[in-house]
């Protein structure tokens, strides 16, 4: 399952069209804020296989998450792409430094989007190919 | 140089001027009487005038006033030359505007000093020959040199000896000096070692003059003071040739002081009613080259102090008479009191001694006393004075320059102060460029989102309810997506703008044409089927920021291509240009534009063709010119409709478009 962090409807709904465009539909749990993300981690600690974080959330943002993931033993591990509006240099390196394994910026254009969205996800479905 | 006139009605004092003059180098006409001088100036411009004041057919001080009244003599400097005795004479012709006057009997030397003196002011400038003294005991080779030096523009003056060098020196101020070394009496190093101690002599350049050929000579020659020596038998071009050079390196020093010098001629008023005692002490000082004015009161003293300066004043004191009177009066005003006062009196014992003192004199010295007396407590006074001016000038100097470093001092701290300044704007600056810089990244953020759902959801829309819309509303969709791509374009576009603008430039060599292949390969994969071509050399080394050079590259390649896309074939090509520094130009053959508007092309939100015939933001070339303004360099363009377009840059300060 993908934990999908957005704090967006907008933003859910798109990726969630390019998913099922891909094929991967009714395998995404949405989480609005951080809070709920750490919730969703702790409820289902083997379900989630990918992260899909945007940075810019309520309460606890991106990079907190982010931190808090890494410095828990059970998520450490988990793969998280960074999905998010900002091209800051300084965005791009305090996610990586935060503990992100890709940084992707969300285009404009839905087709440049739904390809986006559709690598993210046969990323995921190459990770759960193994044992 | 133009000659100098002599009016004199005597023709001894005529020939032995022209004479004096003509050992200088100076040319002379001589007039015996005034309706002669008046015919000569008529025709001839003299470079000055040695006027006589008792003339035959006038009054030389009438004449004096005449030529001061016409517009064309009335700046030429005028010597008077006056048997006359009488103090008012002096003091009438220097009132009527006479530049110097001399009392008769005098000394040619003095006379010519003065002449130089008068010369000096309007001959400044290139076209005054250099004066310079030769002082060797061989005529024969005082001739010699004086012949080969005036045959190079020289003007040369002569001396057999050291002391008479040392008098003519002072005398007649020369701009330089050639002294041989060995000499009976004062020998060339003693000759410059004397020079050097006289203040208003020492900085006089000076070459000394030796027979000797090993090293001695030279070092005994530069550890006198000589600044310049060369051997006798290397002959006389070589000398001329130090020479020049010294007189070169001399350079300002040419501007003579008229300091006073110790050794040169001086003016002494004195005042006292007895004729016979004044001509006596005249005849007696004029042997050692001074120039004695007698005045016959305190009244005629004041007054010629007050027209002419004087070097030092003696002053005959008569018991119970005006000569205390005379001497606290002089004392008494500030511009006359720094003159040498000495007082003369025929009464013996102290209280004449203390009288006089107390009145200002400088000194004292009874009249019973002899000559020789007189003469060292003058040279002694003389030397006070000197001193004392040597002293004054000094202190001012001193505090000149204390003031320039005070003022110097004032500068650097106002400096500092103004770069302490920059340095916080710069520091807030900073501060403000960073603010700035994530506010359009803050902005651009919130801004990409209701795009990405405008053109996100028109996109479901279509994709899915496509079929229960018409045509016109699917048209209608499709709008909606350009225009929301478009404005992404444009956020993407002015964040690339404000990026480059604030990057630190990372310059290093890089090649040009392996870059455009690069950007190129990616415009032709994204139309593969176009039918193109990049020319471009295999190699082309520059120096700068590749990074942003890739994105005008990126502009400049993408509007070629972009502009000739209805072409059957698209020909892209990247240049060189041989020029300092190199210029590259990247052109195409696509539609081109009329040169009315290229000056608008490089300004952001500018276009040239409307967004239907060809889309984009408007901010490219916006981009590239500021990339290439950070580099230095500038970008031009030229096109022309139909026969596409040229755009050159450079990536160097420098050049000429």
């Amino acid at each position: 399952m993908i934990l999908l962090v957005e704090d967006s409807a907008d933003d859910e709904e798109l990726v969630k069209l390019a998913l099922q465009q891909a094929g991967f539909a009714n395998q995404v749990r949405v989480a609005r804020d951080g809070e709920q993300a750490l919730d969703a981690l702790a409820e289902l600690p083997a379900g989630v296989r990918l992260v899909v974080l945007d940075l810019k959330l309520p309460k606890l943002n991106g990079f907190e998450l982010l931190r808090q993931i890494r410095a828990n033993p059970a998520t450490a591990q988990l793969p998280v792409v960074v999905f998010t509006s900002s091209d800051a240099p300084e965005d791009i390196r305090r996610a990586y430094e935060a503990g992100a394994n890709a940084y992707v910026c969300k285009p404009v254009e839905f087709d440049h989007y739904a390809e986006v969205v559709r690598q993210i996800g046969s990323f995921w479905i190459n990770l759960n190919r193994k044992p | 140089m133009r000659p100098v006139l002599i009016v004199d009605d005597s023709l001894t004092i005529r020939m032995d001027l022209a004479d004096a003059l003509a050992g200088a180098g100076i040319e002379t006409r001589q007039c015996a009487n005034l309706a002669d001088a008046r015919r000569l100036l008529a025709s001839e411009l003299p470079a000055m005038l040695i006027l006589d004041v008792m003339l035959p057919d006038g009054d030389g001080v009438d004449f004096l006033r005449e030529l001061r009244g016409d517009e064309r003599t009335g700046p030429l400097p005028v010597l008077m030359l006056s048997a006359e005795s009488e103090v008012q004479d002096r003091i009438r012709g220097l009132r009527h505007g006479a530049d110097e006057y001399v009392g008769k009997p005098y000394q040619s030397d003095y006379v010519l000093a003065r002449v130089f003196a008068l010369l000096r002011p309007a001959g400044t400038g290139e076209d005054k020959p250099v004066t310079v003294l030769l002082i060797d005991d061989s005529r024969t080779f005082r001739e010699e040199l004086a012949r080969l030096l005036g045959e190079a523009g020289f003007r040369t003056l002569q001396a057999a000896s050291g002391e008479e060098g040392l008098r003519r020196a002072a005398d007649l101020r020369p701009d330089a000096i050639i002294v041989d070394g060995v000499m009976p009496g004062i020998n060339g190093p003693t000759f410059i070692r004397r020079l050097r101690l006289d203040p208003g002599l020492s900085s006089m350049p000076c070459l000394m003059l030796t027979a000797s050929e090993d090293a001695a000579g030279e070092v005994a020659a530069l550890d006198a003071g000589a600044d310049s020596y060369a051997r006798k038998d290397e002959g006389g071009e070589a000398v001329l040739a130090r020479l020049r050079a010294m007189v070169r390196a001399a350079g300002d020093s040419r501007k003579n002081s008229t300091d006073a010098s110790l050794l040169g001629p001086k003016r002494v008023l004195a005042v006292d009613d007895s004729l016979t005692y004044l001509e006596e002490l005249s005849e007696h000082l004029r042997g050692d080259g001074y120039e004695v004015v007698k005045a016959h009161s305190g009244e005629e003293a004041i007054e010629l102090l007050s027209v002419q300066n004087v070097d030092c004043v003696l002053d005959l004191m008569r018991p119970g008479l005006s000569g205390t009177e005379t001497c606290r009066r002089i004392k008494g005003s500030p511009t006359m009191r720094t003159v040498p006062l000495i007082m003369l009196t025929a009464l013996e014992g102290p209280d004449a001694m203390v009288e006089g003192i107390n009145a200002g004199a400088d000194d004292y010295v009874s009249k019973s006393s002899d000559f020789e007396v007189l003469r060292a407590r003058l040279r002694a006074q003389l030397r006070r004075k000197q001193f004392e001016d040597e002293t004054r000038r000094v202190r001012e100097e001193f505090m000149q320059k204390d003031a320039e470093v005070r003022a110097a001092k004032r500068r650097a701290e106002e400096r500092a102060e103004l770069v302490e300044q920059l340095k916080q704007k710069h520091a807030e600056l900073e501060v403000l460029n960073k603010e700035l810089q994530s506010f359009a990244y803050t902005v651009s953020h919130d801004l990409r989102q209701p795009l990405r759902s405008m053109d996100g959801f028109s996109k479901v829309l279509l994709d899915q309810y496509g079929t229960q819309v018409d045509d016109r509303g699917r048209h209608l969709l499709g709008r909606i997506r350009a225009g929301a791509q478009r404005m992404g374009a444009l956020i993407d576009g002015l964040l690339v703008l404000s990026r480059v603008t604030r990057a630190e430039l990372r310059m290093r060599e890089f090649d040009l044409a392996a870059l455009a292949r690069r950007v190129y390969q990616r415009l032709t994969d994204g139309e593969p089927q176009r039918k193109a071509e990049l020319v471009a050399p295999a190699r082309l080394m520059t120096y700068g920021d590749d990074r942003l050079v890739e994105t005008v590259l990126e502009n400049l390649l993408g509007n070629a291509w972009k502009f000739s896309g209805q072409n059957a074939l698209t020909r892209l090509e990247l240049g060189v240009e041989d020029t300092e520094p190199q210029a590259y130009f990247i052109s195409d053959n696509g539609v081109g534009f009329k040169m009315d508007y290229a000056d608008k092309l490089f300004g952001p939100f500018q276009r040239l063709h409307s967004e239907t015939e060809f889309p984009g933001t408007g901010i490219g070339l916006a981009t590239v010119q500021r990339i290439i303004h950070r580099h230095g360099g500038r970008i031009w363009a030229y096109a022309e409709p139909g026969k596409g377009a040229r755009f050159t840059f450079t990536l160097a300060p420098g050049g000429a478009k």
